[in-house]
């Protein structure tokens, strides 16, 4: 019997359509619409995780994911990797895992699921480039429709939203259809393998921490960032040690 | 709403149909149509400029906004007969590039990290809240900084470019940078502190070095590449953790 969230199979469902739904929204949010960083994994694991009924276990898997991409930025026409797909799947994945196994997210199984759905950040790009490719067919339409005399030819723009919602939905939806394996796997962790996992997670916040350094474009940025890590460490250690 | 409300609230869907052959084109044509149909009150007339606005055009998604104001007050002169066409097409192309650097500098290097960086640094003291910090940082710089852009550019066309140039975006960039630098240092003692605490002296420092470490190799690395050394190494060393 796989472990399931309280409400089994029926709740299960639900769930999908709500990370279906919120996933595909932040696709489209990501370049398409608006753009006010609703997409980004800081916004989207928390909301997300919070629909789902666990807001803080999305906290938890979105600051690193946010740091970890915090310098990827779409110039011009080079792509990212979409974090957004990353932390979207990897919620919709992990937080209903957290809410079968009881324990919530913690590190374990964050680390679990991020082994498994890293890739998705590169996969997400190649899916961004191939739906842009695709738009250039909507845009010959708009050319021959305004050629033809058609006024509203280029109300055609809005439809290059399908694809991204679409496509960020299955995945965010497969992933809620994964999350019992992830909290079987969990759930048959011994002692050793649990403080293994919980290492990696430490380490992989380790990697966002330098990832966010490296974000900050400007010469002055490493120095400044090493004085303030060792002040901050050094007055927390003076007033209460490592108790 | 007026059609000049219509245009801005269609701006946000600028890139909705980015594409490699003519980038923002799509919606900036589709932005720019509630204000041809009032200009342009013969359907034939009206795609004709359609069309021209589907020539190639590429900015940063929000300064653009200012190039659509600009645009949408010389398709006035246009359709008065005081302009020819040719001048909104250059006035495109001419704005486009130095805007989009401009944005690319503030909006994306600067501003949105440090924003991130200060929800991640006050998480450990907000909880949730931290999210909130994040949105509304950035936010109450963006959505006003938008609508300016705009506004300005409707309402001065070619003198945008002056007006923008006196906001001095780019100069509070380094200061920006700098507290985005500490932060995330104050976000890299976090992450050694919760190894470390409690009483876990090796942890922390394991951590520490994984820092200097990752922050050297990440370049080259790539961040998949380095967050799956990251979870191999931390499987192997975690188990003395606890």
């Amino acid at each position: 019997m796989l472990p399931l969230p309280a409400g089994g199979a029926p709740h299960l469902f639900v769930l999908m359509v709500i990370a279906a739904l919120l996933g595909g929204l932040s696709a489209i949010e990501r370049k398409g619409a608006f753009q006010v960083m609703l997409s980004r994994p800081i916004v989207l694991a928390p909301l997300l995780g919070w629909a789902m009924g666990d807001a803080q276990g999305g906290l938890v898997l979105g600051i690193p994911l946010e740091l970890l991409f915090l310098g990827g930025v779409n110039l011009g026409g080079s792509l990212p990797d979409n974090e957004s797909l990353l932390a979207g799947a990897l919620t919709a994945m992990v937080v209903p895992a957290g809410l079968a196994t009881r324990t919530g997210v913690d590190g374990p199984l964050a680390a679990l699921g991020l082994a498994l759905l890293l890739p998705l950040a590169l996969f997400g790009r190649r899916l961004d480039r191939a739906s842009e490719e695709r738009n250039t067919q909507l845009l010959e339409e708009a050319l021959s429709r305004a050629a033809r005399g058609d006024p509203s030819a280029a109300r055609v723009n809005l439809r290059g939203l399908l694809l991204p919602f679409g496509a960020a939905a299955g995945i965010c939806a497969l992933g809620v259809l994964a999350s019992p394996l992830v909290a079987l796997a969990r759930l048959n962790c011994g002692a050793l393998a649990l403080a293994a996992l919980e290492g990696s997670w430490h380490v992989v916040w380790a990697v966002a921490a330098a990832c966010a350094v490296r974000a900050i474009r400007d010469p002055r940025a490493p120095a400044l960032a090493a004085i303030c890590a060792v002040t901050v460490v050094a007055i927390t250690l003076a007033f209460r040690g490592l108790r | 709403m007026g059609a000049l409300g219509r245009v801005f609230l269609r701006s946000m869907f600028l890139q909705a149909a980015w594409n490699p052959r003519g980038m923002q084109n799509l919606g900036f044509a589709d932005a720019i149509s509630p204000a041809l149909a009032e200009l342009y009150p013969d359907p034939v007339e009206r795609a004709k400029a359609v069309a021209r606005h589907l020539e190639f055009f590429n900015c940063h998604p929000y300064l653009a906004a200012a190039i659509l104001g600009g645009a949408v007050r010389l398709e006035e002169r246009v359709a008065n007969g005081e302009a020819p066409p040719q001048i909104v097409s250059s006035f495109k192309s001419a704005l486009g590039p130095p805007f989009a650097a401009l944005g690319d500098g503030f909006f994306w290097l600067a501003l949105r990290p440090v924003a991130a960086l200060a929800a991640a640094a006050t998480q450990p003291f907000l909880g949730m809240g931290c999210v909130l910090v994040f949105l509304v940082l950035y936010n109450a710089v963006h959505l006003p900084v938008r609508l300016w852009l705009f506004a300005t550019g409707y309402l001065r066309a070619e003198g945008v470019v002056d007006a923008v140039a006196r906001a001095h975006m780019a100069s509070g960039t380094p200061f920006l940078k700098a507290c985005g630098a500490a932060l995330a240092g104050a976000v890299a003692a976090r992450g050694i502190l919760h190894a470390g605490i409690p009483g876990r002296p090796f942890a922390a420092l394991l951590v520490a070095s994984m820092i200097v470490l990752a922050w050297a190799t990440v370049p080259r690395l790539g961040a998949t590449r380095a967050v799956y050394i990251a979870l191999g190494v931390g499987l192997v060393v975690g188990a003395r953790f606890l």
